[in-house]
């Protein structure tokens, strides 16, 4: 049967739903894709033994005779609550509670899309157009089952009702074995060394044509607070974790990484064999491992084999305290983006009656998670390869392995499991504990785990790089911006290559180290500006394994590049002698931000009035305070940050008593969890601005401890207030990342209110304040 | 050298044949198979691997499992049936139920990635253990000045976890929420 939907007054979009044939019990509508390539992918996966349902992988939705959902997305949970904003977005279309609804995520084998989790907007508009497409054809079902007209029926709860009679989704499809098929585009991620971060199609499917959807004023889901399903298992100890895979046979394994980032190895060391009778070292090229059944027995004989092994020695960092030098220093050529008037703004610049200039830096960050990394794999003797992970991509991780073993992509199947955030370092797929499994699999020939420890994770992980930020404007005699001109400068922030492929001379994929200007421009009233960004390699680059790889952190280069612009637009508000909310204001037409400017003011109770404070001092030993303002906008979101310090400066200690956060992005999906997302956004960010930042000297990360890598405690968090203002004509903005970008350019606004003092650099640290107190 | 050693988890007796230095995480994840308790830094300093030893917390990271026989060990698995004993309920009424600090944990929405979470409720159960009613200030003191270490949480979680000690703290009370 091919049914084909009405139309609606609404653009042309189409879908097929078909017949394949009737079941004796049950019964399901599932929900596909109609891609020429679809034939040639479902041969492919049909010939792979590790697939678990060769005839249905790539369903988007099913609709069950008893009445349940499952729906499936290759995107996971990464913690910012895609379990409760899936269910509610698919609910709302398919009218349908979203309790009925199983969330299948992440597995390469048993998920469609592809796709990284980070990738908001995409993925949450690719599930919303699925329900969509699948509402209409329940509907035209049920239309032609009942005998009424598809514009008498309604639905509520799944219960399609019209002309005195009424049947429920599960009753439509039972007995039968129906298939929709929807239209697509794209693909699913490939290896490719050319590609833009080594490999192709990134973002994965996307959902073409335009069924009709709901608009926001009919919203029944959409809106209220939906818990994130994934919580209950973990706070009951029922969720099986990716650290807690265990396969016959499996060895447990622990890393012994080379001496320094660029040592090769010289000779391997020894353990004693009658106290770890079941320990062996595994080695390739300089990938160096000790494997056993035994975990601890693994753990005690990997320390035995690193205290002997013998590297030689390498010093190609220019040391931590020198980092931002060293970046001044590279040879600058061409900004690989640039966005703006670069004519009118040099002009501009050239002919100002008053020009004023700042320059803003940042050491390298890291993402540091509480669990470090941990994945299992099993090669098999006939080249297929299972992996299990928690990496935030994984169609593209899945290719990235495929390219390290040199084996068809088709033979690798990633399985997604739960651990702890990873905050933008898995976005590309690469970096984490696979590469390690899956080579030390294929050498043994067993399922291995391998377990990164905290001190090789802090160490070898990739990092968010170093920058500075020259910022140079000029202004009116009002005080006014005319022009201004951005330059970024970093080392490369998109470099996926898994270490473990790196220390076996393995193949592994990387992009060009180029940059990109991040910002979205909310200062309209400044028509001439010209940003650009300008990327390098990394730092220490051509050493062997590639020196420090740098990679995308939450917020990615906005974050940075925020700091940079709000901070110099707060220097030039102090400049005019404004207030720095009314010169924001008086630099954009925006409404969306206007008003969320004027709303976050005013919880903050904030006092119209220019920074610093007329009682601002840099000396003595009682406390003052001060207050600081900054905006962004990110992903159709508007967000304001104001934070309130208090600090001795005698003794350069800052606290943050109170950070005011607002957000509008659009319409908001689930109050809730946006909240805990701006709030948890705060914390995250309160940590790189005061305290945050990696150590190394000329050889070696140093901060590898917590004790050395700081991050904020549940002691220093200030009270949290948040804004949230929600609006239906704008779509639907991203909630889950920028809050944590908010912070630093607040909080050092903050401490120029309260000592007119101005910090162009972060972390905050009472040693750094202390020096620029007494400068 | 494996050793026969006797453990009392979550109100149940358990032998394990182990070394005797094995850390006490191992033992629970790999030989118990209770995976609640988390690895994280290894050399106590973040809290991912807290349990309750005789109802006070400790790292199991650097707990070798000979010290801890004869005591009772809690997990996250066992809160319910802790919170079962306390109130006095049967067996099969306690496996109904969630611990107060499970269910403020899930109505506050605290777990973002989780990882640290089960370190955390460890925190809570021991502080409303000793105080039914603390301040925020007594519960950022809990979370962060015990020794040996703060507990961490990276994605940011203070504030929900503050929100979620108070609600169980007010339903451990019987207080209506």
């Amino acid at each position: 049967m091919t049914y084909k939907i009405e139309r609606r007054g609404t653009p042309a979009f189409s879908a097929k739903i078909s017949r394949r044939g009737f079941v004796k019990t049950g019964g399901a509508l599932f929900v596909s894709l109609a891609l020429p390539l679809r034939l040639a992918t479902r041969a492919l996966v049909a010939e792979n033994s590790n697939s678990i349902d060769p005839t249905l992988p790539e369903s988007w939705l099913e609709i069950h005779s008893d009445n349940t959902i499952v729906a499936r997305t290759g995107r996971t949970e990464t913690g910012v609550g895609i379990t409760g904003y899936y269910p509610q977005t698919i609910a709302e279309e398919l009218n349908v509670r979203p309790e009925a609804i199983t969330l299948i995520m992440g597995d390469t084998d048993r998920t469609p899309d592809g796709g990284y989790s980070a990738g908001f907007l995409n993925g949450m508009t690719n599930v919303r157009k699925v329900a969509a497409y699948t509402y209409q054809a329940l509907v035209g079902l049920a239309a032609t089952h009942m005998g009424v007209p598809v514009s008498s029926l309604s639905v509520t709860d799944g219960v399609v009702t019209g002309g005195g009679k009424k049947i429920t989704y599960g009753e439509l499809v039972q007995g039968q074995h129906l298939e929709l098929k929807i239209p697509m585009k794209g693909a699913l991620p490939r290896p490719d060394p050319t590609g833009e971060v080594g490999m192709t199609s990134m973002d994965g499917l996307t959902v073409t044509g335009d069924p009709p959807m709901k608009a926001p004023k009919d919203f029944k889901v959409i809106g209220t607070s939906f818990p994130a399903g994934h919580i209950p298992d973990k706070v009951t100890g029922k969720t099986k974790w990716s650290c807690d895979v265990t396969l016959p046979g499996m060895l447990h394994a622990r890393m012994v990484r080379p001496a320094t980032m660029g040592s090769t190895l010289v000779s391997v060391g020894t353990f004693d064999k009658k106290q770890f009778p079941t320990a062996e070292v595994v080695r390739k090229e300089n990938l160096l491992a000790v494997v056993s059944p035994n975990e601890w027995e693994v753990v005690q004989a990997a320390q035995s084999v690193g205290d002997s092994t013998k590297w030689t020695e390498w010093a190609g960092l220019p040391g931590s305290e020198n980092v931002t030098k060293a970046i001044r220093a590279h040879k600058w050529v061409k900004a690989s983006e640039s966005k703006g008037k670069a004519g009118e703004t040099k002009s501009a610049l050239e002919s100002a009656a008053k020009k004023i200039s700042a320059t803003y830096e940042q050491g390298y960050v890291r993402h540091a998670p509480i669990g470090p990394f941990v994945a299992v794999a099993d090669v098999n003797s006939d080249g297929n390869v299972m992996v299990w992970t928690h990496s935030a991509q994984s169609q593209g991780l899945r290719a990235r392995i495929a390219y390290v073993l040199s084996v068809p992509v088709e033979k690798v199947v990633v399985r997604w499991m739960d651990h702890a955030g990873q905050y933008g370092r898995t976005t590309f797929g690469g970096d984490g504990a696979e590469a390690d499994a899956a080579i030390l699999s294929k050498l043994t020939g067993k399922p291995v785990r391998v377990q990164w420890t905290l001190p090789e994770d802090l160490a070898w992980s990739s990092v968010s790089p170093a920058w500075v930020s020259d910022m140079t404007a000029s202004v009116d005699r009002k005080g006014q911006i005319v022009a201004m001109h951005s330059a970024h400068y970093a080392p490369h922030m998109e470099d996926p290559r898994p270490l473990g492929a790196l220390l076996a001379g393995m193949p592994s994929a990387t992009s060009k180290p180029d940059a990109w200007v991040a910002t979205e421009w909310p200062y309209d009233k400044i028509v001439n500006r010209l940003e650009e960004a300008y990327g390098m390699p990394n730092l220490a680059g051509d050493s062997a394994y590639g020196g420090l790889r740098g990679n995308i952190m939450r917020t990615p280069g906005q974050r940075q590049q925020n700091f940079a612009l709000e901070g110099f637009i707060n220097e030039a508000a102090a400049t005019a002698g404004a207030d720095p909310i009314e010169y924001r204001l008086a630099h954009t037409t925006n409404e969306r931000l206007i008003n969320l400017l004027r709303a976050t003011a005013e919880a903050a109770n904030w006092e119209s009035r220019p920074s610093p404070h007329h009682s601002a001092r840099r000396s003595g030993s009682t406390a003052v305070t001060g207050r600081g303002a900054c905006i962004m906008i990110r992903s159709n979101a508007y967000w304001v940050g104001i934070a309130e310090v208090s600090l001795v400066p005698n003794t350069g200690s800052l606290k943050v008593t109170n950070f005011t956060i607002g957000c509008e992005p659009g319409k908001i999906i689930n109050p809730r969890q946006l909240d805990r997302c701006m709030k948890s956004g705060v914390v995250m960010g309160l940590s790189e601005a005061l305290k945050e930042e990696v150590t190394f000297d000329n050889s070696k990360v140093t901060s590898t401890d917590w004790s050395r890598y700081k991050i904020l405690t549940m002691s220093e968090i200030p009270q949290i207030k948040v804004v949230q203002l929600s609006r239906d004509d704008k779509g639907f903005g991203g909630g889950s990342e920028a809050a944590n970008a908010l912070v630093p350019p607040a909080v050092a606004a903050a401490l120029f209110d309260a000592t007119g003092v101005r910090a162009r650099r972060i972390p905050l640290t009472p040693k750094y304040v202390n020096s620029l107190l007494k400068a | 050298m494996a050793t026969q050693l006797r453990l009392s988890v979550n109100g149940t007796r358990q032998t394990v044949n182990v070394d005797p230095d094995t850390p006490l995480l191992f033992v629970l994840r790999n030989e118990l198979k209770l995976t609640g308790p988390k690895m994280g830094c290894g050399m106590a300093q973040c809290g991912a691997c807290a349990v309750l030893l005789d109802g006070k917390e400790i790292r199991t990271c650097i707990t070798p499992v000979s010290g801890v026989e004869g005591k009772q060990i809690t997990t996250i698995e066992g809160l319910p049936a802790l919170w079962a004993q306390e109130k006095g309920l049967s067996a099969a009424a306690g496996q109904g139920t969630l611990h107060p600090v499970q269910q403020a944990w899930i109505d506050e929405q605290v777990p973002q990635c989780g990882y640290c979470q089960s370190g955390m409720m460890m925190v809570a159960v021991q502080l409303l253990s000793k105080n039914p009613n603390p301040s925020v200030d007594q519960i950022k003191d809990a979370f962060t000045n015990a020794p040996p270490s703060p507990h961490l949480c990276r994605c940011g979680t203070y504030s929900a976890i503050i929100d979620a000690v108070q609600r169980a703290a007010q339903a451990m009370r019987g207080g209506a929420l």
